[in-house]
């Protein structure tokens, strides 16, 4: 993207306030992120997909990392099932094909689903989904390659605007466990958030927002 | 349209089965104080539950609110002997605090459980001795006195907090009263007392879900709900509810 490009997408929020690009930006070791805007396909709940636009609007560019870039949103079909997961995949491939790590980021499960063949695509390897609620796996090698799968929904509900139920991790247990996670983290999906819209949601977007900065600090660190 | 109480059908107590629980929502209001709306909690948490997708984990029928026309103090006590006569679990949803007094005093034999941040003088007179569940700040002197002559269990929310939750002897068969002004107001704001320092609800859920004693019947009071916007009281009602009536 050239600079007059750039300049005229400076006054549009981004994820952590990282620059904009276009996949012909990226190089290997960069670190990728994407909007996700569907959530009717695995553990539906509506909402899911203003996820991204939230966390871009409340982000701020103080700590935007700097080997960060927002793509856009993938392009979704979220009526017609098919076509959805052909397109999300092939659009993850052609992320990760440039070398960059790759960050997919709202809507619900599918998202990880479709990250998933992505990656293992790629890689030519049946790569690990590891969670961040479900421990750290001890015998992960560093070169490992692993996708790394943040469900929001396991937060608390006290960090929650509507909350569901009552147990669950505080997002600083979150953000440690995503710096803990060993192995070669090539992806990361941050779903399962529907965000209130409204100042309800000041929490459970921040919390969301200082999980994605771990998540592309932990990528970004992988990367270098 | 709101269904029953966490998918229950709306029924009456004769198609309550033995075993299993029968809803009841008594909507009375607290007469004193700022922090008003415990009349909105029956049906608030009908909806709440309605919205989580919560089951029950026994089977049972919602009974409805009790018209609260005339003496209907006598006609919940009625309803509650009805139904513990007949092997169901009344769990009634108040309401202010005296739809506990109603339910404790149709069942005058059974010991208490009693989560709230205050001693109450007429719980603690019972025959039966009651565990306190939750205690904070000062205490009422002779309700306190109480207490110790008569060696009743009680902990603190900081103690239970901080996972100090065994209760050495717990009865066999009880009764729990679970007041929502037990939670600390910062974590939980729908309640018609302000309680800073109460107990996390976690700890709440945790606490009640690890007694062993089968609960005749178990009444809900204190929830304002309007005032909790997220709805976190009445998710931790509806959470203790269920983890009471797990083991229970």
């Amino acid at each position: 993207m050239d600079d007059v490009a750039h300049k005229q997408f400076d006054a549009i929020p981004s994820f952590l306030g990282v620059p904009i690009g276009d996949l012909e930006d990226l190089v290997p070791g960069q670190v990728a992120m994407a909007g996700y805007f569907c959530d009717n396909l695995d553990r539906p709940a509506a909402g899911q997909r203003y996820l991204a636009r939230q966390l871009r609007y409340a982000s701020r560019p103080e700590n935007a990392p700097a080997n960060v870039t927002d793509l856009g949103d993938v392009n979704v079909f979220p009526l017609e099932v098919d076509k959805h997961f052909s397109a999300v995949i092939s659009q993850c491939e052609a992320i990760l094909e440039t070398g960059a790590r790759m960050v997919l980021v709202g809507g619900d499960s599918s998202g990880l689903k479709a990250l998933g063949i992505a990656v293992r695509k790629i890689t030519n390897t049946d790569v690990l989904v590891v969670s961040v609620t479900e421990g750290i796996m001890g015998n992960l090698s560093k070169t490992q390659p692993i996708i790394l799968s943040v469900d929001l929904q396991e937060l608390g509900g006290i960090w929650m605007s509507q909350p569901r139920r009552l147990s669950g991790l505080s997002p600083a247990q979150m953000i440690a466990q995503i710096e803990a996670t060993p192995g070669n983290v090539v992806a990361a999906a941050i779903f399962g958030l529907a965000p209130a819209l409204d100042n309800r949601g000041t929490t459970e977007t921040c919390a969301a927002l200082a999980i994605l900065q771990a998540v592309a600090e932990h990528l970004e660190k992988g990367a270098s | 349209m709101i269904t029953g109480y966490a998918g229950l059908p709306f029924g009456e107590i004769s198609q309550c089965e033995a075993r299993s629980v029968g809803v009841l929502g008594v909507p009375s209001e607290v007469d004193s104080g700022q922090r008003i709306g415990a009349s909105l909690a029956p049906d608030a948490l009908r909806k709440m539950s309605q919205q989580l997708g919560i089951a029950l984990p026994v089977n049972g029928w919602d009974l409805g609110n009790l018209n609260l026309l005339g003496n209907w103090s006598v006609a919940l006590m009625q309803l509650v002997i009805k139904m513990v006569d007949g092997d169901i679990v009344p769990v009634v949803l108040g309401g202010a605090s005296n739809v506990a007094s109603g339910v404790l005093e149709a069942l005058p034999d059974l010991p208490v459980v009693a989560a709230m941040p205050l001693a109450r003088g007429d719980v603690a007179a019972r025959q039966e001795e009651t565990i306190w569940v939750g205690l904070n700040g000062g205490q009422p002197a002779d309700v306190w006195d109480q207490i110790n002559q008569r060696s009743m269990a009680w902990r603190t929310a900081r103690q239970l907090d901080e996972g100090d939750t065994g209760f050495s002897s717990m009865p066999k068969r009880a009764i729990l009263w679970v007041d929502i002004s037990v939670i600390d107001l910062g974590h939980a704001a729908g309640a018609v007392g302000i309680n800073p320092a109460g107990m996390k609800p976690e700890t709440l859920v945790s606490a009640i879900g690890a007694m062993t004693c089968s609960w005749q019947a178990i009444v809900i009071t204190g929830l304002a709900p309007e005032r909790d916007t997220r709805g976190m009281s009445e998710l931790t009602i509806i959470e203790t509810l269920n983890a009471a009536l797990r083991n229970g």
